[in-house]
């Protein structure tokens, strides 16, 4: 009888998990599991409340990405209503959500991921964290900090509130933007430009590079991947466009996003609450096996680089083709998923940017009105963590009957427990690990960002 | 060095990691807390998986599975103060439907009945069952001090962690969202309640003085105001006003309706029963916590029964 190593919890990372990784009679791996042990069941309760009052309940799925819950399920409920926003409140959604994406990114990238990197995947336990990092590098840690609070703060100042936002409601936006807070967020953002830049140097210089070798193994399995591309030039997107559903070969089908049911199923195994997203339309079923997987894609960063043509702005799209003249297309790489989370950090600032210095902006007409019905809407978006579902369907006083929701980090949860699985079995041989290498386990999960 | 900072644990329960974002969003003042604060356990920001010895232990989220309920006591074990912090550690939050939606009714929609889903079975190997109803922390531990807010403001938190540092007496304040919020208060001949999508609300006028509901008066100010100051109407995501907590008989809506009924011509009666018509929506946030659902006059299995017989 072997035994069971359980990390628990996985740190570092925005939600519940534990990692158990069996060992049979020789200290080798037999199986390892990522379990996600949190269930509220949001679904459910909001079922036969009014709908227009969803889109600020539903944030609190997820206390690191409320925004994209909010403007999915604004969507959503747009379409059960049958009511286009104006032109202004579209826009402005756009602008706070790809705002909210600067954000997340800073946070993940240097409070979660990089002590693994800037003090080494190896480095005790005790100072491998955020609070290290401040000591090893303290100028940089106080820009960090600075940077963050630049883009919160202009977030807060405009829309009230930042974590669990209120500020888009169905039809549109709940206030216009004024001259004098376009003028101020185009000065900050470029200010957040210049550190995404900064960033991605840094990052090219002091991990990828370094960590090529690591980067080559850790993690590493081959899947398909899904995410959003532009309707017409099938560019980069994460507020709206058409689903993408690449196979591990690159070949793909791009579909409308109302049709995700035609494409996508959610398998469940016994030991997670988390629902495992499958590709149902390949016919092929679903399997986590590591040489063979089968209905197996990934979301999230690493997916969206992958999935897009290219990027509509000139800065993100040349990081895209020195990333792809390095790695290829699609790459499978699982620590890729940091570099390309930092070409999206580039992306939300230079699209921040286009949006602000949209002449439409400032207009004032930022809802369309809107009167409660029967219907049913599917609201997408992409969140940091993946391609983000929201569909509900109405009665005639416009309150909700169903509602079926596929969160971004669970697209994920199948391909992590496969990376889970693929890097406990190259790390740990004849019962030989020690905090470092689980750490490296821990690693492979925290590059998804779950 | 370190031995001269004050410890601090914090760990997440059932929630939505929001709350720690929120300590996060400190910005700056982090900078300035973690020069007299050692932070050890934290899942969000380090690697430490055991519970050390800590003056402060900051939980987030309310309790639905043995997990929770197992790292709540061993919180309790380790840290002098205890501080329930946000919303759902402290009434159980917005996931806190327990009255209105049993286990086995959440479950059977999200595995049984669902679009995505075909499964006939509920998860249940090597995870924590989920309990059967989802209860705030101090039914499970003592707490020390309350900090309520979906997310509480870093204002509030800032505060209340620096006269924790300091060992002095944490503030109360006691005002409600109201307080904060920049609308003015007038008094109208509005006679018909409006539905938040009827018409644009004028962006200086309360909202109750409008005629749309707006729960700004019955909750308690731990936001700053942020959603009626930005065109929003309040949703008493903090929970309940001290006023409603102490006295046995006030309620969110007997609350809400006295003072709508005053600003306007709307019967009191009137927004009453509009409230208990979406209840699950007003009292979305505190509907978990005894001192709301033990209410004698708190009777929201009725309230929705009521609506599904209409």
């Amino acid at each position: 009888m072997g035994k069971v190593l359980n990390l628990a919890p996985v740190s570092r990372i925005e939600g519940h998990a534990k990692i158990a990784i069996h060992l049979d009679d020789t200290g080798n791996v037999e199986d390892a599991f990522m379990h996600i042990q949190s269930l509220r069941g949001f679904e459910k309760f909001i079922e036969g409340r009014p709908a227009e009052e969803v889109p600020r309940i539903v944030n609190r799925i997820c206390g690191i990405c409320p925004w994209m819950h909010h403007t999915a399920s604004n969507k959503a409920v747009d379409g059960a209503f049958g009511v286009t926003p104006t032109a202004t409140g579209h826009k402005l959604r756009e602008l706070l959500q790809v705002m909210a994406h600067i954000n997340d990114k800073i946070l993940h990238f240097f409070f979660l991921a990089a002590p693994d990197f800037v003090l080494g995947p190896d480095a005790d336990y005790s100072v491998r964290n955020v609070i290290g990092v401040v000591k090893a590098a303290p100028e940089l840690a106080t820009k960090v900090v600075q940077m963050r609070q630049l883009g919160q703060m202009m977030i807060e100042r405009f829309a009230g509130k930042a974590i669990h936002p209120i500020a888009a409601v169905v039809g549109g936006f709940s206030k216009p933007l004024l001259e004098s807070e376009r003028q101020a967020m185009i000065k900050d953002t470029q200010t957040l430009l210049d550190f995404a830049e900064y960033t991605l140097d840094f990052a090219k210089n002091n991990v990828f590079n370094k960590y090529l070798e690591v980067i080559k193994q850790l993690g590493v399995i081959k899947t398909g991947f899904l995410g959003t591309i532009d309707k017409n030039d099938k560019s980069f997107r994460i507020f709206d466009g058409d689903l993408r559903l690449m196979k591990a070969d690159g070949t793909f089908t791009d579909f409308k996003t109302e049709d995700y049911l035609d494409y996508l199923g959610e398998h469940t195994e016994p030991w997670c609450f988390g629902k495992m997203p499958y590709a149902k339309s390949w016919g092929e079923g679903f399997d986590m096996n590591l040489d063979a997987p089968k209905g197996i894609y990934r979301s999230n960063t690493l997916a969206r680089i992958n999935v897009c043509d290219h990027i509509s702005t000139p800065k993100a799209n040349a990081a895209l083709e020195e990333f792809r003249s390095v790695f290829g297309r699609p790459a499978q790489q699982t620590l890729l998923y940091h570099y390309a989370r930092l070409i999206e950090l580039i992306y939300a600032c230079e699209r921040t940017l286009e949006l602000l210095n949209w002449d439409g902006i400032t207009d004032t007409n930022v809802r369309a009105e809107v009167t409660p019905g029967a219907g049913r809407g599917v609201g997408v978006v992409e969140a940091p963590r993946g391609t983000l579902i929201h569909d509900y369907t109405t009665d005639e006083n416009g309150c909700i009957t169903k509602a079926n929701l596929i969160v971004g980090t669970t697209h994920n949860i199948a391909p992590m427990n496969m990376s889970v699985k693929q890097s406990a079995i190259a790390l740990i041989k004849d019962g030989k690990y020690d905090q470092g290498i689980l750490n490296q386990v821990e690693m492979a999960v925290r590059a998804y960002d779950p | 060095m370190s031995g001269e900072k004050v410890l601090l644990n914090t760990e997440w329960l059932c929630d939505c990691g929001g709350c720690h974002i929120a300590l996060v969003d400190l910005h700056e003042k982090i900078l300035n807390v973690l020069e007299s604060v050692e932070i050890q356990k934290c899942p969000v920001l380090t690697d430490i998986k055991e519970y050390p010895e800590a003056e402060i232990g900051i939980l987030t989220g309310s309790i639905r599975t043995e997990h929770d309920r197992h790292a709540a006591l061993e919180m309790r074990k380790k840290c002098k103060t205890i501080i329930a912090f946000g919303t759902c550690a402290v009434y159980g939050g917005l996931h806190g439907a327990g009255l209105a939606h049993s286990r086995e009714e959440l479950v059977d929609c999200v595995y049984k009945n669902s679009k995505t889903t075909k499964t006939d079975f509920v998860p249940s190997e090597r995870i924590d069952a989920l309990s059967h109803e989802v209860t705030p922390i101090d039914e499970v531990i003592d707490v020390d001090l309350y900090l309520p807010g979906c997310p509480p403001h870093a204002h509030f938190i800032f505060e209340s962690l620096t006269t924790l540092i300091e060992k002095k007496k944490p503030e109360t304040n006691q005002e409600t969202v109201c307080g904060r919020c920049r609308r003015v208060m007038k008094k109208t001949d509005v006679t018909e309640i409006k539905d938040p999508l009827e018409g644009v609300p004028d962006e200086h006028t309360c909202f109750l003085s409008q005629g749309y509901i707006c729960l700004g008066s019955a909750t308690l100010d731990r936001c700053l105001a942020p959603c009626p100051n930005h065109g929003v109407a309040c949703s008493g995501c903090a929970g309940p006003s001290m006023q409603i907590l102490t006295e046995p008989t006030r309620d969110i809506r007997t609350e809400v309706a006295d003072r709508m009924s005053r600003l306007t011509n709307i019967p009191a009666e009137k927004v009453k029963q509009r409230i208990e018509s979406s209840a699950k929506t007003h009292y979305a946030y505190a509907m978990a916590t005894k001192m709301v659902g033990n209410k004698p006059t708190f009777l929201i299995q009725k309230w929705i029964a009521d609506v599904e017989a209409q």
